[in-house]
């Protein structure tokens, strides 16, 4: 009987080819579409399952307020170690004190290669649990050691054996390789991890950490635990939560608050709002998968409609099976059996579509996604979403066609009832109103994006270079190097400076100055800059004047951006002082002798914080480059690369593009828009598709009544209008309901950013036009087809 | 008694008027029979037979087939009913065109669920015996109206029934092919099935035994 059934399905599918590749293209187009949303959903909620012990591993965060405002972040400072180790120890089963991710040159004989790695604690290797490949697990045991991933121990030793071996760190001093671990795969933390040296040696080699093992005021490290298995992670979050404040008196004024935030959490819960958790990527997993439910439920539709616009041709089908003996659960049970036919099918090409597909969407997402051909759970899963599709597209047209009574469609007598149309029509207005909201949702994404990336960033980041300066190398060296590179003609103007044009890396407290209120505690960005920094990037002087070299007094100078100006509440700032509040050993007073236009640093969304830039001569993170602009950025570079190595033989030359740096700052947004455009641009494709098999049927079913009209006289143009109408209005009630929902969402989402665009009537306007021109075209080829025919052909039908 | 009818009336609602399809009929047909129903388009023939091949439904009177109360059963068992004992041919034939001629003649066997094997025996007796084993594996549309509606008779007597509803089975075929037809409804009611057609011709009317004439509803 099944047999049957699949037979009788297959001769229809195969009759009636336009109709299945509408139908099976749409499907298979919705499935594959939902099938990678599916396997990007999953990539991102299985974040860190590499780490076997995710589930009990957090980092230690802290909150604290600043004239009202909480922020909070991973930076806590070195006594909270021994304070949780002596007070809370039974809570961790691991602590482990951390730097932060920071690079550092490699060197192997001839090789220097630049690396990111942390300074960790000795049991951090059994902590993330890493998979080592030579060497011991306890490889942190000896403070001149070294851990290297597999891919940085190729990279440096080929095929040499490196456990021993000794490597060289900034050329400052040596470390021996204890151990090689597995690479940590791309969607964990720590993926970039390179290496793992010993927190000791960071200690040993930097005599400001050491100094702050007391010091509660500086916020400058990272904490790792592996809590006890018997223990909750709120339950230590409750116990270490005023751990600070009771250890320190001072940090009371600041309501310091020490949690914990779970591994689980790092990846998609990130985002802190008044230090209570507040979302964070998982907004984006929803996001897609709501997308991806939408498009299936669009193809869905496509399959319910055109299957029940094609009834009356089954009707007669059903009439008979009916009058030969036929049950209806046997009927219902035959077009489920028709749709479960067309959904495996579909699936099979939609399979072909995400194998074909999946590069293109890794690159766009910038993911690592492979196709799960040996994951039984994935078949499994696949399976089901077969059954379930095949449910939900047959189960109406299963319903609705075998509920015919045999008796109206053998007389010939069976028409369609007045409302026979009506769930069409619902089920093409949902569509709809899906793919408008789809289109709105889009353009307003992209002009965000647009809005944030066309805001002024109060210097020129066209032609500007950095090279990174933190090896021990380049001490001492600037005015050396800033005339060499003067000179080579490539540069027209160079700087350095404590951190990245595109980044704050420092921010300070602790000053006084005329008319600060009582109780303000001030928190500004500090940024080390040499006399030359304001010339190289194009910064804007506003007020009094750029730093001199003339000037000796300049040593103790600073400026100020505009917005610090109005946050510190000074009135004409030129000529006045930050002085150091403390009173036992105060460093010199800052004198401010000018104010800049504020400068983007940090994200593009956000106001720009308050800032100063203080003169330093020579101690640099990074130089910046204001390249000739009349030589190709290409010669530029080749030279400075001469100049370079000419005097850092050893290390090799690194350095990035401020534009490009900036536009990382975008990438996350535009990736969501651009994986936002392709989807929608898919579900309209889905919708239309649809929609042109639908006119095909309704211009078929209605050829008697066109060739009627045409004998009487109609014109094309009227068939054409007849047609196109009904459709029109459909399209047209599913703008009204698209427009205040997509309205209201994107409103919520453009919350979340403090410089956003202003929702302007014209998007939902060019939408709405948008939607009726694609519905005009896509429903115009049937109409006009239909309304071409020779009346005597479409009359003889009968 | 295969059939009996008593006191069956049908109608239906139009503009507030009760317009009655059937009015009280009376009929007993015993096995065996070749019954002729006769009457102007409107009169309600084939109303009767389709409420006579529980097709269709009626709204007052009573339905015994083969001693049971039709008006009393649910569609299971209705349906069960009148799979293993009635047959149906049409005016239009109604094969199903994506099927081939063999397909058309098992479909019925398989709503009875009956096992495959003992099928194609079934269906190749009954193919042998209309002479058109050599068309088995064309598709409808490939038959001439006289061959389609031969299919049609077979995949009626396939289910082996003792009742046979046609309505209107010559209708669509020319004189020759109808002859055709109707000798064939005489034989089969020579070997003991009854028969129940529908017609307009006096000439195919007289192939039965018992003719009934229908006008507006009632027997008369």
């Amino acid at each position: 009987m099944f047999k049957n059934y699949l037979k009788i399905a297959w001769r229809n599918l195969k009759k009636n080819k336009g109709y299945t590749v509408i139908n099976v293209g749409g499907l298979a187009l919705g499935m594959a579409v939902t099938l990678i949303i599916g396997l990007w959903v999953e990539d991102e909620l299985t974040y860190n399952d590499y780490f076997s012990n995710h589930d009990h591993i957090a980092q230690v965060y802290q909150s604290q307020t600043f004239n009202g405002n909480v922020s909070t972040g991973q930076a806590i400072p070195r006594p909270l170690e021994m304070e949780l180790r002596e007070k809370y120890g039974d809570n961790f089963e691991h602590l482990i004190m951390s730097s932060w991710n920071i690079s550092r040159y490699l060197g192997y004989k001839e090789k220097s290669l630049s690396k990111n790695g942390n300074y960790m604690q000795r049991p951090a290797p059994e902590m993330l649990d890493l998979k080592i490949i030579k060497g011991e697990k306890d490889g942190l045991r000896e403070i001149n050691s070294v851990m290297l991933s597999a891919s940085s121990a190729q990279a440096l030793f080929g095929d040499e054996d490196p456990i021993g071996k000794s490597v060289e760190v900034n050329n400052q001093y040596d470390v021996a390789v204890s151990a090689v671990y597995e690479d940590i795969p791309a969607n964990n933390s720590f993926s970039d991890l390179d290496f793992i040296m010993p927190w000791d040696k960071l200690l040993a080699t930097q005599e400001w950490m050491r100094n702050a093992v007391d010091s509660w005021g500086n916020n400058s490290f990272q904490m790792f635990v592996q809590i006890d298995e018997n223990v909750t992670m709120e339950g230590v979050t409750k116990a270490i939560l005023n751990s600070k404040q009771e250890a320190n008196e001072n940090s009371v004024l600041f309501d310091a608050k020490i949690f914990l935030l779970p591994m689980n959490d790092w990846y998609l819960r990130s985002n802190f709002e008044n230090g209570k958790q507040y979302g964070g990527r998982i907004k984006y997993v929803w996001l897609f998968s709501i997308i991806g439910a939408f498009v299936l439920l669009l193809a869905c539709i496509n399959f319910m409609n055109l299957s029940t616009a094609r009834s009356e041709k089954r009707a007669k089908e059903v009439g008979i099976r009916k009058s030969i003996g036929s049950q209806r659960g046997q009927l219902i049970y035959q077009f489920l059996s028709e749709s479960f036919l067309v959904v495996l099918f579909a699936f099979f090409v939609a399979i072909v579509i995400v194998f074909f597909g999946l590069n293109g969407f890794n690159e766009l997402a910038s993911k690592k996604i492979e196709f799960p051909w040996s994951n039984g759970l994935f078949w499994l899963i696949s399976a089901l979403f077969i059954l379930t599709t095949a449910l939900l597209a047959g189960s109406y047209p299963a319903l609705y066609l075998s509920s015919f009574r045999p008796v109206d469609v053998l007389k010939g007598t069976f028409k369609a009832g007045k409302y026979a149309g009506l769930p069409r029509k619902i089920l093409v207005v949902i569509q709809f109103t899906v793919s408008v909201a789809f289109i709105i949702g889009t353009v307003i994404v992209m002009q965000q994006i647009n809005h944030a990336k066309n805001r002024p960033v109060g210097y020129d980041k066209e032609g500007l270079v950095q090279i990174p300066t933190m090896s021990q190398d380049f001490a001492g060296k600037y005015d050396l190097m800033r005339a060499e590179f003067l000179k080579s003609n490539a540069v027209v103007e160079m700087s350095a400076s404590s951190s990245p044009t595109t980044q704050i890396w420092s921010n300070r407290s602790g000053f006084i100055w005329d008319g600060k209120p009582e109780g303000f505690q001030e928190d500004l960005a500090w940024t080390e800059v040499t006399p030359e920094y304001v010339k190289s990037l194009n910064m804007k002087i506003i007020a009094g004047r750029d730093f001199s070299r003339e000037f000796a007094s300049d040593s103790s100078a600073v400026l100020l951006n505009e917005t610090a100006v109005k946050y510190l509440g000074i009135e004409d700032p030129v000529g006045k002082f930050l002085r150091d509040d403390n009173d036992e050993d105060p460093n010199p007073p800052l004198k401010i002798i000018g104010v800049v236009q504020d400068m983007i640093t940090q994200s593009p969304y956000e106001p720009v914080k308050q800032g100063v830039y203080v003169f330093a001569n020579d101690d640099s993170s990074y130089y910046n480059l204001r390249l000739n602009p009349e030589q190709s950025a290409s010669q530029n570079i080749a030279i400075i690369e001469g100049v370079f190595k000419e005097h850092f033989p050893d290390l090799p030359f690194q350095y990035d593009f401020i534009d490009d740096e900036y536009g990382e700052k975008f990438a996350s947004e535009e990736r969501i828009g651009t994986l936002a455009g392709i989807f929608t641009a898919l579900a309209i494709l889905i919708s239309c598709l649809g929609l042109f098999g639908l006119t095909s049927f309704v211009a078929e079913q209605r050829t008697k009544e066109i060739g009627v009209r045409k004998v009487l006289g109609a014109s094309t143009f009227n068939v054409w209008n007849m047609l196109s109408k009904d459709f029109l209005k459909l399209v047209t009630i599913s703008c009204f309901i698209a427009i205040p929902v997509s309205y209201y969402v994107m409103n919520g989402w453009l919350q979340d950013y403090p410089y956003r665009v202003i929702l302007e009537w014209w998007i939902f306007v060019l939408a709405v036009v948008g939607a009726l021109a694609i519905t005009i075209l896509t429903v115009s080829y049937q109409a006009i087809k239909a309304a071409n025919a020779n009346p005597v052909t479409s009359l003889r039908t009968e | 008694m295969l059939v009996q009818l008593d006191g069956i009336f049908k109608w239906v609602q139009q503009g507030g008027q009760q317009i009655f399809l059937l009015k009280d009929i009376n009929l007993e047909v015993e096995e065996g029979e070749f019954i002729s129903i006769m009457g102007p388009s409107g009169s309600g023939k084939s109303t009767l037979l389709n409420v006579m091949g529980m097709l269709d439904t009626f709204d007052e009177g009573t339905y015994n087939f083969l001693d049971e109360p039709v008006h009393n059963l649910k569609e299971k068992h209705r349906a069960n009913l009148y799979k293993q004992y009635i047959g149906f041919v049409f005016q239009a034939y109604h094969l199903i065109d994506e099927l081939t001629v063999y397909e058309n003649l098992e479909m019925p066997l398989l709503y009875k669920k009956i096992p495959s094997s003992e099928r194609k025996a079934i269906v190749a007796d009954m193919l042998d015996r209309f002479n058109i084993v050599g068309k088995k594996d064309l598709f409808p549309g490939q038959l001439s109206g006289g061959q389609q509606q031969l299919v049609g008779v077979a995949r009626a007597l396939v289910g082996k029934p003792k009742l046979i509803l046609a309505d209107e089975p010559t209708g669509n075929l020319n004189s020759k092919q109808g002859e055709e037809i109707m000798e064939l409804f005489k034989k089969l009611n020579e070997e003991g099935v009854t028969i129940i057609q529908v017609t307009h011709s006096e000439k195919n009317a007289a192939y039965g035994s018992r003719t009934i004439n229908l006008l507006d509803g009632r027997m008369v």
